[in-house]
Order: structure tokens, then C-alpha cells, then sequence
């Protein structure tokens, strides 16, 4: 097939009076990967729902669409399209039924498409998962979708893409909140299999992950027109328009450079730990010893499942550790009353990725005001005027306080939950993957409001995240998770440039773009 | 699957031991010994003990064991229920169906209401009026008289009544099961990675619907029971649930406590193999 | 948008459905005054007349105006169904709200116990309280029977072991504060449809006691319509009009409730 695969003229649509995509236009050549980049609502999902062929109803859509070498048609027509379109959705959509084997779901999906009999595409499945160099078999796919970790399901999920031999691929933004190194994994199979079989690829994201390590066409898309397009290098380079460049600045990089002498951390210890196994039925040798003073901070760095979440409920004394002490502000945890316990516990704020940690049913001024109002015997003036203060600080002053936490989006969310913690001036913040979910503009300001949390309050930061850049934007010393142990410790500047632990490498080595340099992202 | 039974196994001996209880006590109360606390947990005591031996008393008013009396009762009034199922079913399903999924939802709803919010009674006599005027059949409404060649017309009112008592909880039972599932992503994942609506909804939101329907085979049956009560007395149909009635107006305790105990087993019985349905239909798809 | 759709005409549903209650509660309430005639005042000669200008709902087998009946057995159903629904949701409510918050063995031994009484329909475990305690004990009853039936689950719903719940108490917000919480929000939006659900089920559980003859001694249109069984063949107006009337009841109630769980989404 020679000449472009895809060429959109003109493409339009509306959503009940609201124009989500204005006049796009579009060429895919054959073989080429186009990265659509934009937040939700910047028309990437509405553009993905035309190439697909499945728009809603709420859809008024003009414009053509002309595959291969067919006739341009109106794009508003629901045909089938003449080249083999497939679509790869996020794991963490739930694309496929809970009730249901996985594997018996994908080999439906291929059959489908190939027009081939079960067995037949059952034993492509196969081909196309064995052509993977991970662990991921047939058998193991054959179980309930939610028993499978995200990570192996958007394998399958990309088999089950590749076993279609398609002729474009739409990827709905697969990757999205599976963590640096998986990204990472996924990225170079999907690069690798773009390569082999020469299909076309438009991939829809709202993160700079796949801009940066695809590479291709970047288009930038924002309100429904493409601000900016160009190869992924040059965007990030010398990028033209004011929108690209606080994307790109999103980004985010670790710094290497030597660490910056700072004034130790000479307060008063706030959580000491000593010879804590927090890991049931895992024999560590000495368990785990730490400290952190006041307004100090500390990164809890893994992959997800690396037991980080055990060992912090076992810091806070929610479960009984097997062995060993907490002392927070030099109280031991474990022999306090449950009252006692609980006014400890005031005296710590978290902000998490998980937006049902707020009560929905709250108004955004109740949130704030909750915590003031449980603890301490303040006037009505005074209260509000810590929230209001709170509010600016995150940047939800603007809005309606009356709103209730359920209205709200994701991204104030996640700023109310700052909002809350900060207001109560907290001795110590537990952050767990605070940019989960977030688009790369939302996550550039999420992460400029716990910065400025942290610079302004003299709070200490215990910080989760498999994030490397995280962990460094928020935290000074780092302890490295693998599999329920810690196989790495030191300060963050020191663990980035010279790691020891491959587990420190590997995280290092997700997110690092050094590929990205003119060299190396001009042959893809 | 199989904890998943176990699990259920216990509930129902759980509630069924919850049902002797209850029982007992209900059948302690009518002694005259039962005036005070000390006699009434004799009383209590006393009847517990005799259930166990499967010694379930005498009748109060009628003077023949209740064992006797529910033989002679019971066949006829689950039968009732049974057929009243069977009703409620081939109605409740397929109209249920209808509104759920079609597009006629909308429209229906206010409808759907009118019919639901008519207590079993009133469309029980509205039957009757419907089948003397209009159908000319015989109805037992006054007086119980029976022509052999006309009992199956005799017969068909009240099962006809239970199960459109049933058919309104069949009904609203799957809508709610169905407006579970049309919200599930799954569905729109399969639809853009490539399988027809048609082949989503009868492998994958079919199996859905019918286990929430298995799963809410709890209401469908206290409305079957509920309903049966209510035909039994209008159609003067001497079954179970009729006996219930009369049982507690003449304060015959003993009788009124075994009938409650049959009907909480039914229910028990019935949920529990509802639940089971479920779970083999789409494991984990209900708490 | 479509869900704005949805809950614009539930709105108007549940708008309609309150209306409706208003007004009857109204015509409850000038029951003295529109009727013809008082309770039970019969007019000898009238037997069994037909609709007819004097009497708009005819009169029945001894000659009472059956409008003015149906009127004055409206405010007794309505009087008590409220009073019902009442006990019914002061019942259900607390039971959820302790029950959440009990120690796990004991919840699960309460939970156990309502189990056991749910497994019966509402209307026998009514019929059997008020055999049990007498006619006069009639309201608590429905009140008692009907409370197993979803008010406790509403409120259950209200669930202390929450995402949300147990963020807060990591932070130290103590119980008190989450059951405030409870109490402003949720009763606040579930009050009105928890209410009107109750009335609804509570009409029917009465009524429907009082037809098969348990019942207080009141003329309620349970009882009236059990008292036409044996004139309304020939004379459908005795039974029709109160039957109607009960239903406007229950639909207006099952209106204001909101649609259901299946139609809510």
C-alpha cells in the first residue's frame, strides 16, 4: 500500500452546542505514528471515537474521511471502514467484562475481527503473546480480568491488537497511571511491534510519556484545533507556541546535579522506627530502622504492590506490626488508646491518588473546614479565613464553596485534598501518588502546589510514589522497595547518581529520556 | 464456588434457627402460663424442646395436630405460589426485559407505577369483577361453591392475581439488575475493540441481568407469599395462607407460629438458591 | 447530558408526587367539610343508588353516600399510614445508624435477628402483631413490620467502613463528626424519598391488614372496600371510588419516593 492510510479534511463535531473539534485536519501515512496530545475535553477523545467508527449519539459530526486508497466519505457515516482499524484501550478502563475469562473476551475480540474461527485465533493470540519477551501465556490470561495486575492485561491486551495484523492501531491512552517502568515496558513492545508489523498508529494521551518515548509526529491538540505539530524533538526543543511549552515543561526529568548542601535537619524527631517487620509472614532479619526528624522528608519509592501501602499502615498503627516500635513525636503508637491515638493522628494530613478519600456528599467549604472545626475551638471568622487562605493557596478560591466534593473534577479534587491537609498545619504528610490520573498541564500544577505545601509549611513529607521524579520534587531521602524489602537508602541526590540496586537503576532508567536526543529519535 | 456455598449454607441454617426461635416464642405466647417473664421463657423453653423432637403441637382450634393440619393445607398453597411463580415469570420477564432495554423506558415508567401502586387486593376483586362481567365466569368471591367442570376457572383467579403480584417484583427486580449492567464499562470497551452489541449482551450482559435476577429471588418470593394470603382469603380458596389468617384471629398460636416458620423457611430456601443461581451465573458480580 | 435529562424529569415526578400528597392531605384535613354527610350516616331508602347528582359516588348496601365515605376512610388510612411510616422510619434509621456502629459480633447478631423478620412478608408479620397485641396496636405494627423493608438499608447505606470514613479517621476526625456528617447530608437528601416510601408501604401493609379484618375498629378504606365484597358485583361503585382513592394514595407516595432503584440511575 503506498500513499497516506488515513486523511481526515474538515473534521468537525459538535456535542449539543459545544464544538469539540473544529475543522481537523489530518494525513496518516502508511506505517507512520501519529501521538495525539491533550487533555480531556481537548477533542483526542472525540477524534479517537470518529477513526473508530464508534461516535456517540451526542456526536453532530461533518467533515470526510478517506481510508487508503478509497473514496473520501462523510465521516458522519457509520461504515465500515475498508482497512483494519484496532483499538487498544487502558487497562484500567475495565474494557472487558469482570464476569468472564480474559482470555475468552480476547479471543472473541480476534475472531471477530479476523473473521477466523476460535481456535484459529486462539492460536494467534498465542503467536502474538509468545513474540513478547515477558511471562504472560495463554493460561495465565484465562481467569477473571480483575484478577490479572493492569500491567499483564494491557499485554494481552496489546496481543490480542498485534494477533489482529491491523492496518491501524488506536491507542486510547493504554498506558495511563501504570507507573514509570511499566510504561516503559509497554512503550518498547508497542514500539517494537509498530516496527515489525507496519501498521499505522495514532496514539491518544494526555501524558508526555509517550510523546517522549515513542517519538513520530506530535500533534498537539487543545480546544479542538491542533495548536502545534511536529516531531516529538523539535517540540520539546524549540517549541513555538506558549501551550506546548507548559506542557512540555510537565515533563518531568531528574536532576542530576550534585546535591545542593542543605542545612541538616536538626528538630526534633517526629516518627522513629524501630526493627519494624510490616510484612506478615516475611522473615526480615532486622526489620526496619529509621528516622525522621521535623520538617524533614522521606520517599517510600516502588512499584505498585512493593509493599509500601503495608508498611505505611503499620507506621501509622493502623495494623499491629509482627515486631518492632513506632514512636511518633516520641510516643509509642502501639500502646496508646484508641482516643489517644486518634488526637496523634490529627497531627497528620494525607493527600492521595484515590479521589474517594473525600466524602462526596461535602461541600468544597465543608471539606476545608472539617478539620478546624473537629480539633480546634476557633470563631467562625478565623475558620473561614484559614480556608479561604487554604483554598488561594491550591487555587480553588474561585470557585462556588457550596459545591459538593462529588461535582467536582479530578484535578480539584485532588487540589481540595491539598486544601484539607494544609489547613490543619500537620506535622507530617503522607503523599501517596499524588499525580495519579492527571493529565500532564494538571500534573505540572499538582506538583507546584505540594512543592510550595512544603516550602511554606514546616511540615515533614512522607511521600509514595514509583515515581523517581516525585520522590525527588518532594522528598530529600529515598528508600527503595522491592517486593516487600527495602534494598536501597540515601538521599535521593546520591541514589540518582549513583545507584547501586538494579531495582534503583530500573526506576531510574523509567524515567530518563535520554533517547530522546536528535540522534537516537531520528530513526524511528 | 464452593466457600461461596458454604457461605450460604450458614446463612440459611442461621436464619432458619433464627425462624425456630422466633416461632417458639410466638407459640409461647399464647400460653396462659405465659402472663409473666419466667413463664414465658418456660413456655418458650418447653416448645423449643418439643421442636426438636419434631413434636409440633395441637392445633387450638381445630384440635388436630398442626403436623396433620399442614399436610392437608400446605400442598394446595404452594402450589399456588408455585404456579403464581411460573406466572409471574413468563409476565414478569420479558415486560421487564422490554422496559429495561427498550427505549420504551421512558414512557412506560409513569404506567408501571399505576400498576405497582395497586395493593394485591384491589386488583384481586378488580379480577374477579373483570371475569364475572366480562368473562362470565364463576368466581368464589361470596360463598365457596365449586362445579367440578369449572374448577380450573375457579382456580385460575388467584393464581392469576399472585402472579401478577409477582410479575411487578419480577419486573422490578430486572430493571434494577439491568440498570446495574447498562452502566458497566465493559460495554462500551468490547463495543470499540470490536464485538457486535448483540454478541455483548448475550454473552456478556445477559448472564448479568439473569444472576441479579436469581440474586433478588428473596422479594420476588415475600411478594409471591404476601400476595398468596391476600387470593386465598378474596377467593375463598382454603389453603396455608388462608389458615395463617384465621389462625391469628382465633388466636391459635401454635398453627400461626409453624405457618410463619414455613413461609420465613420459604423465603430462606428460596434466597439461598438464588444466591447460589448467582454466583454460578457471574461470580463476585454481587456482594 | 442525558443524565440531566433524567433527573430533570425525576424532578418533575417526584414534584407531581408531592403535589398529589398536598392535596390529599388538603381534602384529609377539610374532610368534615366537603363530605355530605358525617361518618357512617346512613340514608334510609338511598340503598345501593347509583352515582347520581345527590350522591357523585352513589351510596352503598345501607344507603351511606359512599364519597363522603370514601373522604372520611381517606384520613383514617392517611392518618394512620403516616403515623406508620412514622414509627417505620424512626425504627429503620436508628437500627441502621446503631447497627453500623456496633462491634462486629453484636451488629451481626441484630443484623442476624432483622434478617429473620425480613424473611417474612411485611403484611403477615403485621397481621401476627396485631393478632398478638389487639386491633388497637394496629399502627405500630405496619410501623414495625415495614421497617425491615429498605429504610434500614437506606441508612445503612450511610456506611461507617467507608474509603472516605476511614481516611477521616487516619486524620483523627473522631466518630461523632462522621456521624454528623451522616445526619447533614444524607438525611438531608434520602429524608424526603425515605419518607415517602415509607408512606406508601406502610398504606399498603395497613390497608390491606384491615381488609382481611385486622384492623382499629376505624372505617378506613381497607375496611369499606372489604365491606362492598358482597354488594360490589352489581353495585361497582361501593368498591371502585375507595379503591381509587387508595391508589391515588400509594402512586402519589411511590411518585414522591422518586422512581426506582431501576429507573434512578
Amino acid at each position: 500500500m503506498n500513499g497516506p492510510l488515513l486523511e481526515l479534511s474538515d473534521l468537525t463535531v459538535t456535542r449539543g452546542g459545544t464544538t469539540v473539534l473544529d475543522r481537523l485536519s489530518l494525513r496518516l501515512e502508511t506505517g507512520e505514528c501519529a501521538i495525539l496530545l491533550g487533555e480531556e475535553g481537548s477533542g483526542r477523545e472525540a477524534l479517537v471515537r470518529v477513526l473508530g467508527g464508534f461516535p456517540d449519539k451526542a456526536d453532530s459530526i461533518s467533515g470526510t474521511i478517506k481510508f487508503a486508497a478509497n473514496q473520501a466519505r462523510p465521516a458522519a457515516k457509520r461504515l465500515k471502514a475498508p482497512i483494519r482499524i484496532a483499538y487498544l484501550p487502558s487497562p484500567l478502563t475495565n474494557p472487558l467484562s469482570p464476569h468472564a475469562s480474559a482470555l475468552k473476551q480476547l479471543v472473541r475480540i480476534v475472531a471477530r475481527k479476523l473473521g477466523a474461527p476460535f481456535g484459529s485465533a486462539r492460536e494467534e493470540l498465542r503467536l502474538a503473546l509468545e513474540r513478547f519477551p515477558t511471562a504472560v501465556t495463554l493460561e495465565l490470561l484465562d481467569t477473571k480480568p480483575d484478577r490479572l495486575d493492569p500491567v499483564t492485561l494491557a499485554i494481552a491486551l496489546m496481543a490480542a491488537v498485534t494477533a489482529q495484523t491491523p492496518d491501524l492501531v488506536l491507542a486510547d491512552h493504554p498506558f495511563a497511571d501504570l507507573g514509570p517502568a511499566a510504561v516503559k515496558l509497554l512503550m518498547t513492545l508497542l514500539r517494537a511491534e509498530h516496527t515489525r508489523l507496519g501498521f499505522g498508529l495514532i496514539y491518544a494521551t494526555g501524558g508526555l510519556q509517550a510523546a517522549a518515548r515513542l517519538g513520530g509526529r506530535v500533534l498537539v491538540l487543545r480546544a479542538g484545533r491542533v495548536v502545534e505539530e511536529g516531531d516529538a524533538t523539535r517540540l520539546m526543543g524549540e517549541h513555538a507556541h506558549a501551550y506546548t511549552k507548559t506542557l512540555f515543561k510537565a515533563l518531568p526529568r531528574l536532576n542530576r546535579d550534585a546535591p545542593k548542601p542543605r542545612t541538616a535537619h536538626r528538630g526534633q524527631p517526629l516518627l522513629q522506627v524501630h526493627g519494624l517487620s510490616f510484612v506478615p509472614n516475611t522473615s526480615m532479619r532486622d526489620g526496619l530502622t529509621f528516622e525522621l526528624r521535623r520538617s524533614a522528608s522521606l520517599a517510600l519509592v516502588g512499584e505498585a504492590g512493593s509493599g509500601r501501602r503495608a508498611m505505611l499502615r503499620a507506621l501509622l498503627g493502623f495494623d499491629k506490626a509482627p515486631s518492632g516500635k513506632v514512636l511518633f513525636d516520641a510516643v509509642d503508637l502501639y500502646r496508646l488508646s484508641e482516643a489517644m491515638a486518634s488526637r496523634i493522628r490529627r497531627r497528620i494530613a494525607f493527600v492521595t491518588g484515590e479521589d474517594d478519600c473525600l466524602d462526596p456528599r461535602m461541600t468544597i467549604h465543608d471539606t476545608v473546614e472539617e478539620p478546624l472545626r473537629a480539633h480546634l475551638d476557633l470563631s467562625r471568622d478565623l475558620i473561614a479565613g484559614y480556608r479561604d487562605e487554604a483554598l488561594k493557596r491550591v487555587g480553588l478560591a474561585s470557585h462556588d464553596g457550596k459545591r459538593t466534593v462529588a461535582s467536582l473534577s479530578m484535578f480539584d479534587k485532588r487540589r481540595l485534598q491539598v486544601a484539607r491537609a494544609f489547613v490543619g498545619a500537620p506535622l507530617l504528610v503522607v503523599v501517596d501518588e499524588p499525580l495519579k490520573g492527571l493529565d500532564a498541564f494538571a500534573q505540572t500544577i499538582m506538583r507546584e502546589v505540594l512543592v510550595d505545601f512544603r516550602a511554606t509549611q514546616e511540615s515533614a513529607f512522607l511521600v509514595m510514589t514509583s515515581d523517581l521524579t516525585v520522590a525527588q520534587a518532594l522528598a530529600d531521602e529515598a528508600m527503595v522497595f522491592q517486593d516487600g524489602k527495602i534494598v536501597e537508602r540515601g538521599s535521593i541526590a546520591h541514589l540518582v547518581r549513583t545507584p547501586q540496586h538494579d531495582a534503583t537503576k530500573a526506576l531510574i532508567e523509567a524515567v530518563s529520556f535520554s533517547d530522546l536526543s536528535p540522534e537516537s529519535s531520528s530513526n524511528l | 464456588m464452593q466457600r461461596f456455598v458454604i457461605r450460604q449454607l450458614i446463612r440459611l441454617a442461621a436464619g432458619l434457627l433464627g425462624a425456630v426461635l422466633i416461632a417458639a416464642a410466638i407459640a409461647a405466647s399464647g400460653e396462659p402460663a405465659a402472663r409473666d417473664l419466667p413463664g414465658f421463657l418456660t413456655a418458650f423453653l418447653n416448645h423449643l424442646i418439643q421442636f426438636g423432637r419434631l413434636n409440633l403441637g395441637i392445633s387450638l382450634v381445630s384440635g388436630t395436630p398442626v403436623a396433620q393440619e399442614l399436610a392437608r393445607y400446605l400442598p394446595q398453597t404452594l402450589a399456588l405460589v408455585a404456579m403464581g411463580a411460573g406466572v409471574a415469570l413468563v409476565a414478569g420477564v420479558p415486560f421487564g426485559l422490554l422496559l429495561a432495554l427498550g427505549p420504551t423506558r421512558r414512557i412506560a415508567a409513569p404506567l408501571i407505577q399505576i400498576i405497582t401502586a395497586t395493593p394485591v387486593f384491589v386488583s384481586g376483586l378488580a379480577l374477579a369483577f373483570v371475569a364475572v362481567h366480562v368473562l362470565h365466569w364463576p368466581v368464589s368471591v361470596n360463598a365457596p361453591v365449586a362445579t367440578p367442570y369449572q374448577s380450573w376457572q375457579i382456580a385460575a383467579l388467584p393464581i392469576l392475581t399472585v402472579g401478577l403480584a409477582g410479575a411487578a417484583a419480577v419486573q422490578l427486580v430486572l430493571r434494577r439488575s439491568a440498570a446495574l449492567s447498562s452502566e458497566a464499562p465493559f460495554r462500551t470497551g468490547l463495543k470499540r475493540m470490536g464485538l457486535g452489541l448483540i454478541e455483548i449482551e448475550t454473552f456478556y450482559v445477559l448472564p448479568h441481568v439473569a444472576a441479579g435476577l436469581a440474586a433478588g429471588a428473596r422479594e420476588i418470593v415475600l411478594a409471591l407469599v404476601s400476595a398468596t394470603v391476600v387470593a386465598e382469603w378474596v377467593f375463598h380458596s382454603a389453603g396455608a395462607a388462608d389458615l395463617f389468617v384465621k389462625s391469628v384471629a382465633l388466636a391459635d398460636w401454635n398453627m400461626a407460629a409453624i405457618l410463619l416458620f414455613v413461609f420465613a423457611a420459604i423465603t430462606f430456601v428460596v434466597d439461598f438458591l438464588g444466591q447460589t443461581i448467582a454466583h454460578a451465573l457471574a461470580p463476585g458480580g454481587r456482594p | 447530558m442525558r443524565t440531566r435529562e433524567v433527573s430533570l424529569a425525576s424532578l418533575i415526578v417526584r414534584g407531581l408526587g408531592w403535589l398529589g400528597l398536598g392535596l390529599l392531605a388538603l381534602a384529609v384535613l377539610l374532610s368534615d367539610f366537603l363530605a355530605h354527610a358525617p361518618a357512617g350516616a346512613a340514608i334510609a331508602g338511598a340503598e345501593l343508588s347509583p352515582p347520581s347528582q345527590a350522591h357523585p359516588f352513589g351510596t352503598d348496601i345501607i344507603g351511606r353516600d359512599v364519597f363522603s365515605e370514601t373522604l372520611h376512610g381517606l384520613a383514617a388510612t392517611g392518618v394512620k399510614a403516616v403515623a406508620a411510616a412514622a414509627i417505620a422510619i424512626v425504627l429503620g434509621g436508628l437500627f441502621g445508624a446503631v447497627a453500623a456502629r456496633l462491634p462486629r459480633p453484636l451488629a451481626l447478631l441484630v443484623r442476624g435477628f432483622w434478617g429473620v423478620l425480613a424473611a417474612v412478608p411485611p403484611l403477615l408479620l403485621a397481621i401476627l402483631l396485631i393478632g398478638l397485641f389487639g386491633g388497637g396496636f394496629a399502627i405500630v405494627a405496619a410501623g414495625l413490620a415495614t421497617a425491615p423493608l429498605g429504610f434500614v438499608r437506606s441508612f445503612d447505606a450511610v456506611d461507617v467502613r467507608s474509603r472516605h470514613a476511614e481516611y477521616a479517621h487516619a486524620t483523627g476526625i473522631p466518630g461523632m463528626i462522621l456521624l454528623k456528617r451522616d445526619l447533614t447530608y444524607d438525611f438531608h437528601n434520602v429524608f424526603g424519598s425515605v419518607v415517602a416510601r415509607a408512606l406508601a408501604a406502610a398504606t399498603i401493609v395497613i390497608s390491606t391488614a384491615s381488609f382481611l379484618g385486622f384492623g382499629a375498629p376505624t372505617r378506613d378504606l381497607g375496611l369499606m372496600i372489604a365491606a362492598s365484597k358482597i354488594s360490589f358485583f352489581s353495585a361497582w361503585w361501593t368498591a371502585a371510588f375507595p379503591a381509587l382513592a387508595l391508589i391515588l394514595l400509594i402512586l402519589c407516595a411511590r411518585l414522591a419516593a422518586g422512581l426506582d432503584e431501576g429507573e434512578r440511575a
